[in-house]
């Protein structure tokens, strides 16, 4: 125990006089910013997935809470041998009963409309999206595979966005298999 | 005979595929066994170079796909090496000159005749990749551990997984620096191996030699005090199937770079005295 208080005042003392205190090797920023990096590059969780998944997220959200949409952040994080979905979201105030009701009801009243023709609701989405013609694109894909499994619809729906020209490359149509063996490794 | 067709490859250029397959190839045959390369890198052939074999090139790959001869006539024997032989690549031609079919087919006949029949893969993803991959049943992944040499390795496992005829595939990793790696200055071997999951065939460590060797056209393996030529013939030996343990070049390194701290100290205490 008073090891750990001389150690803490030994530090500090230390950063007292600019030199750091725990200096990371640059290998570990590099082990780390590969970890982070692969882990996209096999889900093929692109920027504008990402975009996407985050505005979802906040539509979710508000129905519950005030929140600062600007400030809210989603990253991936690495915790030991496990990716975590980080999501940090500053709440402004909390809504009340009243106001959550009200929120819970017009999504009922949605989602009835939406029993009736899924791709209204879908288009309208669309629209209060910013960058219009790329989720158009996304949506488009999307419908057609979403009996598949999840993983596969997000890759080729990314991949088909980038690469809306080439057609059937091979490499890409059969990616989603090596994510699976990654996934059942660990 | 039924020879095994593997294929050197690794997404990123530079870290050293054409130099490991020359290498490999080399060491095999001085095993006995009888090897053939083929250089698959149209329009940026390098393989002869690295070999000594310029000057010996009459045909090559696009020679024999477009039937002025036969396959045999194409292959340059080695110098040293009966053992040896390289099939070109066409340096005036690209990519398209050879499709995957073809490929295939010259790799089928080829390892009729040969124990190994190594394909040097050009850089990227693209056709020139695919073709190279068509005829091969095991790939040799080669990277550096530096981040993009990594993640494009990554990029490569992915898409090797995604060919069927691909049945496995391992990691040598090249360039190692195992006094940096030891101070912790660059990824270490482990650290590669578990970004990439993949398994490690071996570890080539940085050397000045492969330089010089290369000046002359001939490859390290053949300099009996090479550190880098001695992972390259060990490497050779895992590839026939015999357990040679992968040199432990960090703990190597670590107890040099201890032994130069003493020594460093020690010389310091002789200037101030």
């Amino acid at each position: 125990m008073a090891e750990n208080i001389f150690a803490e005042i030994y530090n500090k003392i230390l950063g007292l006089f600019g030199q750091a205190t725990q200096k990371e090797d640059s290998k570990d920023v590099a082990v780390n910013r590969l970890r982070l990096v692969l882990m996209q590059d096999r889900t093929n969780l692109t920027p504008e997935i990402m975009q996407r998944m985050r505005k979802e997220l906040i539509e979710l959200l508000s129905k519950y809470v005030e929140l600062d949409k600007e400030a809210l952040e989603l990253n991936f994080e690495q915790e030991g041998e496990q990716m975590a979905l980080m999501l940090s979201i500053p709440v402004v105030r909390a809504k009340d009963e009243a106001e959550i009701e009200a929120a819970l009801k017009e999504d009922e009243e949605k989602g009835n409309s939406e029993d009736e023709s899924d791709e209204e609701t879908e288009n309208s989405e669309e629209e209060t999206s910013e960058d219009e013609s790329q989720e158009a694109a996304e949506n488009g894909e999307e419908k057609s595979e979403e009996q598949n499994e999840e993983e596969i619809e997000i890759t080729e729906g990314s991949e088909q966005s980038q690469e809306e020209n080439e057609e059937d490359k091979p490499e890409e149509s059969s990616e989603p298999k090596k994510r699976g063996r990654k996934k059942s490794e660990e | 005979m039924t020879g095994k067709v593997i294929v050197i490859t690794s997404g990123k250029g530079g870290v050293g595929k054409t130099t490991t397959n020359a290498n490999i190839g080399t060491a095999l045959a001085r095993a006995g066994k009888k090897v053939v390369m083929i250089d698959t890198d149209l329009g940026l052939r390098n393989l002869d170079l690295l070999l000594g074999l310029e000057n010996r090139i009459v045909y090559t790959i696009v020679d024999v796909v477009e039937e002025r001869c036969k396959l045999k006539q194409a292959l340059v024997k080695d110098k040293k090496n009966p053992n040896l032989c390289l099939l070109a690549a066409a340096q005036t031609r690209d990519k398209s000159a050879v499709t995957e079919e073809q490929l295939k087919n010259i790799c089928e006949e080829l390892k009729k005749s040969f124990d190994f029949v190594l394909v040097d893969c050009p850089a990227g993803i693209e056709q020139g990749f695919q073709n190279a991959v068509a005829g091969a049943s095991e790939a040799i992944v080669v990277t550096t551990p530096e981040m993009s040499a990594v993640r494009d390795a990554d990029r490569i496992i992915g898409l090797l997984e995604a060919r069927e005829e691909i049945k496995s595939y391992k990691l040598l990793l090249n360039r190692y620096r195992p006094h940096m790696a030891a101070a912790k200055d660059m990824m270490s071997a482990d650290e590669v191996v578990e970004l990439l999951s993949a398994e490690l065939l071996g570890i080539i460590p940085e050397d000045t030699g492969i330089i010089t060797s290369t000046n002359k056209g001939e490859p390290i393996v053949n300099d009996e005090n090479s550190l880098a030529g001695r992972a390259y013939r060990n490497v050779a030996e895992r590839i026939m199937g015999n357990d040679v343990p992968i040199i432990d070049f960090e703990e190597e390194a670590k107890f040099s770079n201890k032994v130069k701290k003493f020594f460093s100290k020690f010389l310091k205490k002789g200037k101030e005295n």
